[in-house]
């Protein structure tokens, strides 16, 4: 028996249900590790934890899954998911990139070295999107809302990436060029133009695709209103149009930058958490040259409390918790108990996700979304190779078991 | 009455909260044992995270530049 609460906000409205066991132990995780962010570091990292928060539930009820949007343009030829994504990422690139370049002190952007290590990287990453069945984002806020294949998954990613921290260094050693930022060449104005004609132009490949299968492009992307629901409900229940998501997540990252002097970034965080575990069981994680590099360095001696990718990260889960306890569906993708070689998948994928995320300096978010966001030719090459590799990935699923 | 409270729940209340238990007290004693909780109890000459801001880097993880490797 549940004992899920029942709003009723009308006769026209079906009955809304909050798990409210859910819903208090969300709220209650988010004060307590509030209050010890409060205490223990700086208030900036409170309001980087609430943004989080925030993020985290704009991604479950904005259903803001990368993983799912390029399959669905591969399999079904539907790309509002993926035009959902370009949209976002040129919104955030018209905000971010002169912020980054404004001459105000301590901004960094998401940059990188171009070369073997980022294609190889990414492209693995996007074998592992598939077949683990979500990206860094999708992976932490499926993991809040409960589903028991992607914790596996998350466990097997914090193990890839600490596996790709010991080889970064090798692959490093590899033919690569430093990282090209667009604005040094074509400056802010030309650098924002030029990414928009990129992004038009997929955008312009995914309709071509989409109306040459159906006839007609959806444009749920574009989307303001709720489906049949008030304002305030889906606001707090979901589902959230595209735009709502699009908006939060383009101001979050923004807000990222502003408070903590650097886009968004996920899958660092699992760097440190699987190199602090080893080290708990023994291990010297500072003879591998990755640790000895003063960041890293610095982030595996120090409280993960201080740590910003992991504070947001913890932010994420509890906000994805939160936000599937008041649309009542927490654990709901778990109710049918995978099979064998979907946990397998699982394995496979979490592996390849956190391999190549260290490789291809990041996932969807850090290299992908603030990557383009921060105008760095990396990002775009990062998306190429991931969406090759995503292809593959699909290509894979069915042998796992998993539906395409 | 909703059609979730005839419904069998999806989870273990339980589980859920040891699991929880079990990350916020990793989370606690990675803490205590971090320079900045050392810091914070009064300890001068420590060196925290908590500013840092690595500009020299060439990825966000920390990665040297390519040309700077040799």
């Amino acid at each position: 028996m549940t004992d899920s609460a029942v709003l009723r906000s009308g006769l026209q409205q079906p009955a809304w249900q909050v798990d409210r066991f859910i819903v208090s132990t969300a709220l209650f995780g988010l004060a307590l590790l509030g209050g010890l962010i409060w205490l223990e570091t700086a208030p900036f990292m409170v309001a980087l934890f609430v943004l989080g928060t925030v993020l985290g539930m704009a991604l479950y009820h904005g259903a803001f899954g990368f993983t799912a949007g390029w399959r669905n343009l591969v399999v079904n030829r539907r790309g509002a998911g993926m035009r959902a994504q370009l949209l976002l990422f040129a919104v955030t690139s018209v905000i971010m990139v002169p912020m980054l370049h404004s001459g105000q002190e301590g901004l960094v952007g998401a940059v990188a070295p171009v070369g073997t290590s980022l294609v190889v990287g990414s492209f693995l990453f996007g074998i592992g999107m598939q077949l683990g069945g979500g990206c860094g984002s999708g992976t932490l806020f499926t993991v809040g809302a409960g589903n028991i294949r992607m914790v596996v998954t998350l466990v097997f990613f914090i193990a890839g990436a600490v596996l790709g921290s010991i080889h970064l260094p090798w692959w490093l050693d590899q033919p690569g060029f430093d990282p090209v930022p667009l604005v040094s060449t074509l400056g802010i104005s030309g650098a924002i133009i030029t990414q928009f004609v990129g992004l038009g132009l997929i955008a312009w490949w995914v309709n071509r695709i989409e109306r040459k299968t159906h006839g007609t492009v959806e444009r749920d992307e574009l989307l303001w209103k709720s489906q049949g629901h008030g304002v305030l409900r889906t606001l707090l229940s979901g589902r959230w149009p595209f735009t709502w998501a699009i908006l939060i997540l383009a101001a979050g990252n923004a807000l990222t930058l502003a408070i903590g002097g650097a886009p968004w970034s996920i899958t660092f965080a699992f760097n440190v958490w699987g190199a602090k575990a080893l080290e708990v069981v023994g291990v010297n994680m500072s003879q591998f040259e990755f640790w000895q590099w003063d960041y890293p360095a610095m982030a595996l001696k120090d409280s993960v409390l201080t740590n910003i990718p992991s504070v947001m990260n913890f932010g994420l889960l509890l906000g994805a918790m939160l936000a599937a306890g008041l649309a009542n569906r927490f654990n709901e993708a778990s109710r049918n108990r995978p099979e064998g070689r979907q946990f397998l998948a699982a394995v496979v994928g979490g592996l390849l996700l956190g391999y190549g995320a260290r490789l291809g300096f990041g996932c969807n978010i850090g290299a992908l979304f603030s990557g383009i966001a921060s105008a760095s030719l990396h990002a775009w090459i990062w998306f190429a190779s991931a969406f090759v590799g995503s292809l593959i990935g699909i290509r894979l699923r069915p042998w796992f078991r998993l539906p395409n | 009455m909703g059609e979730s409270e005839t419904m069998e729940r999806a989870y273990s209340r339980t589980r859920i909260l040891v699991m929880l238990g079990i990350i916020l007290a990793l989370i606690l004693v990675d803490h205590l044992n971090s320079p900045t909780f050392a810091f914070n109890s009064g300890q001068g000459n420590v060196e925290t995270a908590l500013s840092q801001r690595d500009e020299t880097a060439c990825a966000p993880c920390g990665a040297p530049c390519p040309s700077t490797r040799n």
